[in-house]
């Protein structure tokens, strides 16, 4: 469903992401984790089309994201960590409005569902202003799922969001998955990537120093088998004392 | 205290600049300053031999002006200002000078410490614009009489909106808080009102012919005893600008100095209460601003959203749903009915008082007015018309996330404001040409002036969408040193920097009509001979045909640019 070879993301001198290459195919979650400016920022929104990379392909649903970027990006949704809305729209329009740029056919029938699913019945005539932070993150996450993407593409999709709506939205991501849909999330929250992603792929300086299952990746490094995600996590970017206190 | 206040905005200057300098690795950038530069040089210094031959102009006739512009300019801070501009706080600030053991008023003294650095540099940039006007001293005595100016207007803005926020946030309590204030604006009110009464009917008699024999009627009228009053704060601020030496300036710049003085009394003297008001109500406005919905404020104050003018079909061009979303926050936030509403009772008012030998005086100066604005619309409109590019730029990210062609989002952007600016412009023409309606002695004759409107409905828009993508290009091409966001284009005290904006904005259009008005001419020309007038068809197909190349061409680069454009790279998004 989304493919990834060699990408590479420079920036001036700077190596954000170094030779990155992977395949996320349908129905998977792919857990981006790492330390702060490890390059997962950089990787998502390269894959989104937001920025360029230096070298290397990425193919979202068999369309190359250079070569035929609209029919790329018609595919993928991308749900940033802070909700960027429109000012002016409510959330009613803000979900036709994404209709009308995404070709939805149905929206007038879609927009219902996703408002109950989001919780945002209510707000539909509500202008951003009038949201809380989390409302704002659930209008945005509507938005992203509005034209039922084949890629899922979320930057810390929990940040805002309450309990209700924790659960809300890994629900969601869970169902979006089984729907078929390949799904690629970045979180510092490590229980939320082991609950809910099928694979992991950790970076570190922009290299990749771990991929694959949970317990491929423990299998690899056998000293490792007894310990937490969070234990895991740190001894894999080399801060085991961290771990240690 | 002074001395954090003063390190900090200090740093913060000197980090900003710091960081816009860098952006000079960047050819492109390179290539703007060094144009900019020569520009400037061509402009301001290579001529200034040239410049030494002009007449020195009559300060008289500055004074009076500026005085009147001033004026204006005060009145409409009173009238229609919302400004609290200067008392903007960012979240950064909020969140560690309103936490540290600062006083409310050391914090607004630190607001009014900070914007001195913006006024002192559009202080400069004036300087350099007026070089080449012989009146008055020494650039350098003059940068310091329009730091006065500026300064003083400045804080004055600021007052006026202390106190009509004081009114609308705490009733017959603002009131009594401000009733010095008020009992000055009353008086100021009664008689400005008084001297329009009295000069009405000598500058409506003038104004009949042409609008340059208005100006000496302007003259006469300002000098009678309650206009020069009314009119005498605003000449103690421009005098020290016209003086012809040092003694002079000296003895101008006392007073400036005084009321400048009187004015920041005014303003951080006030009461205490109001400004824990002001400063609370700054809080939650940067607060709002950094969970990004502080825009959305105007619209909530109506209590009402008001519905879109037109509904988005759900199919059709993509990009359509940008230039949809564009013409409903102008709606939204110009309150574009009530616009319309006013500009409709108002052309129906003038059409009637056109026919009428009394009211023909009166109506003559509304046209000349609306039609003076339309034409300066078309000079400063793409600069002040902004729900296009300029104001989705900081969405980048967004935009760039849609499956939509760099071309697609540049055209739809930039479609929005042209039709906005449009619209403002045959508004006001038609207010213009319905003012005259009756009038039969009038030259040109209702003909040519009918034949003038079709030309304006015809070229303008073609002229408009030339000069946005002018604008939008800039802030495409150069977004670490273009303002962004839909907000207006800043107060008087940013003046400076948006004539200088303006002079390479026009020399840009006119480059750009110098093809479409050559090829229309020509062919006017060579067919006026076969067919006569009947030339200026074929001629308006072509001029017409020529601009909508440049300006595909144009759309087609700047998308490509919009495609490349990396937002980390450029500092936004």
């Amino acid at each position: 469903m989304i493919e990834v070879e060699g990408l590479h993301k420079l920036y001036g001198e700077f190596p954000a992401v170094q030779g990155l290459s992977f395949q996320v195919g349908p129905g998977e979650v792919l857990g981006l984790v790492g330390p702060n400016g490890a390059g997962k920022t950089t990787t998502i929104r390269s894959l989104a089309g937001i920025i360029i990379p230096s070298s290397g392909r990425i193919r979202v649903a068999g369309h190359d994201l250079a070569l035929d970027p609209v029919a790329a990006k018609a595919q993928l949704a991308f749900i940033p960590d802070e909700p960027h809305l429109f000012d002016y729209l409510t959330v009613e329009e803000h979900l036709r409005f994404i209709g009308r740029l995404y070709g939805v056919p149905d929206v007038s029938a879609r927009i219902p569902v996703l408002l109950e699913e989001m919780d945002l019945r209510d707000k539909r005539g509500a202008l951003p202003g009038e949201l809380s932070r989390g409302m704002k993150q659930k209008l945005a996450i509507a938005c992203g799922l509005l034209h039922e993407p084949k890629v899922l593409l979320l930057d810390e999709p929990l940040t805002g969001l309450d309990p209700v709506g924790i659960r809300r939205m890994k629900a969601t991501i869970i169902r979006r998955a089984a729907g078929g849909s390949a799904v690629i999330l970045s979180s510092h929250l490590l229980h939320l990537v082991e609950e809910i992603c099928t694979r992991l792929l950790v970076l570190q300086y922009g290299r990749v120093v771990a991929f694959g299952t949970m317990a491929e990746i423990i299998a690899s490094r056998p000293g490792l088998r007894t310990r937490s995600l969070e234990d895991v996590f740190l001894a894999l970017i080399g801060q085991d004392e961290a771990a240690g206190a | 205290m002074i001395r954090v206040f003063g390190y900090l905005a200090w740093r913060s200057a000197h980090n900003r600049i710091a960081r816009q300098l860098r952006h000079l690795r960047s050819p492109r950038y390179v290539a703007a300053l060094v144009f900019g530069l020569a520009y400037l040089w061509f402009t301001f210094v290579a001529q200034r031999s040239g410049t030494s031959q002009h007449e020195v102009a009559d300060g008289r006739w500055v004074e009076l002006v500026g005085s009147i512009a001033l004026l204006g300019t005060v009145a409409w801070s009173w009238i229609f200002g919302v400004e609290r501009r200067v008392l903007k706080f960012t979240p950064a600030e909020v969140t560690f000078l309103f936490a540290a053991p600062v006083s409310r008023r050391g914090l607004i003294q630190f607001k009014l410490l900070h914007s001195q650095l913006f006024i002192l540099f559009n202080a400069l940039l004036w300087t350099l614009i007026l070089s080449r006007e012989r009146f008055g001293l020494s650039p350098w005595l003059r940068v310091v009489s329009i730091w006065v100016l500026l300064t003083t207007l400045s804080f004055h803005r600021l007052g006026a909106s202390f106190v009509r926020t004081s009114l609308a946030d705490h009733g017959r309590l603002g009131v009594r808080h401000r009733v010095v204030s008020l009992i000055v604006l009353g008086a100021v009110l009664i008689a400005w009102t008084w001297s329009i009464a009295e000069a009405l009917p000598q500058l409506a008699e003038s104004s009949g012919d042409s609008p340059f024999a208005f100006l000496p009627a302007l003259g006469e009228a300002a000098a009678r005893p309650l206009p020069t009053a009314l009119t005498y704060p605003f000449r103690l601020m421009v005098r020290p600008l016209i003086a012809s030496d040092v003694t002079d300036w000296l003895r101008a710049l006392g007073p400036a100095l005084v009321l400048m003085l009187v004015h920041y009394v005014w303003v951080v003297r006030s009461d205490t209460a109001f400004e824990e008001t002001a400063a609370a109500v700054s809080l939650q406005r940067a607060q709002a601003r950094s969970e990004g919905r502080g825009q959305a404020k105007d619209a909530r104050s109506t209590g009402r959203i008001t519905p879109p003018l037109l509904r988005l079909a759900p199919k059709g061009w993509p990009a359509g749903a940008i230039f949809w979303k564009n013409l409903v926050a102008v709606a939204r936030t110009r309150q574009l009915r009530k616009v319309a509403l006013t500009l409709l009772l108002g052309g129906a008012l003038m059409a009637a008082l056109s026919f009428q030998l009394e009211g023909g005086s009166l109506a003559s100066i509304a046209g000349w007015l609306a039609i003076s604005w339309a034409a300066a619309t078309t000079l400063i409109g793409p600069q002040w018309v902004r729900n296009d590019l300029r104001g989705d730029l900081l969405k980048l990210d967004l935009l760039r996330s849609y499956p939509l062609r760099g071309w697609s989002v540049v055209s739809a952007e930039v479609a929005a404001s042209t039709l906005v600016l449009t619209i403002i412009q045959f508004s006001l023409l038609l207010l213009g040409y319905l003012a005259f309606l009756g009038d039969q002695l009038m030259e040109p004759d209702l003909r040519q002036r009918t034949l003038l409107l079709l030309a304006a409905v015809i070229f303008l828009p073609a002229v408009n969408l030339l000069g946005m993508l002018i604008q939008n290009g800039t802030a495409l091409l150069y977004p670490a040193w273009v303002r962004l966001g839909s907000g207006g284009p800043g107060g008087v005290e940013a003046l400076g920097q948006n004539v200088l904006m303006m002079v390479v904005y026009v020399a840009l259009l006119s480059v750009l009509l110098l093809l479409p008005l050559a090829i229309g001419g020509g062919a006017f020309l060579l067919l006026r001979g076969a067919i006569h007038e009947w030339a200026a068809v074929p001629a308006t197909v072509l001029i017409l045909g020529t601009m909508a190349f440049e300006a595909a061409l144009l759309v087609d680069w700047l998308g490509r640019i919009f495609e490349r454009t990396d937002p980390a790279t450029v500092g936004i998004g």
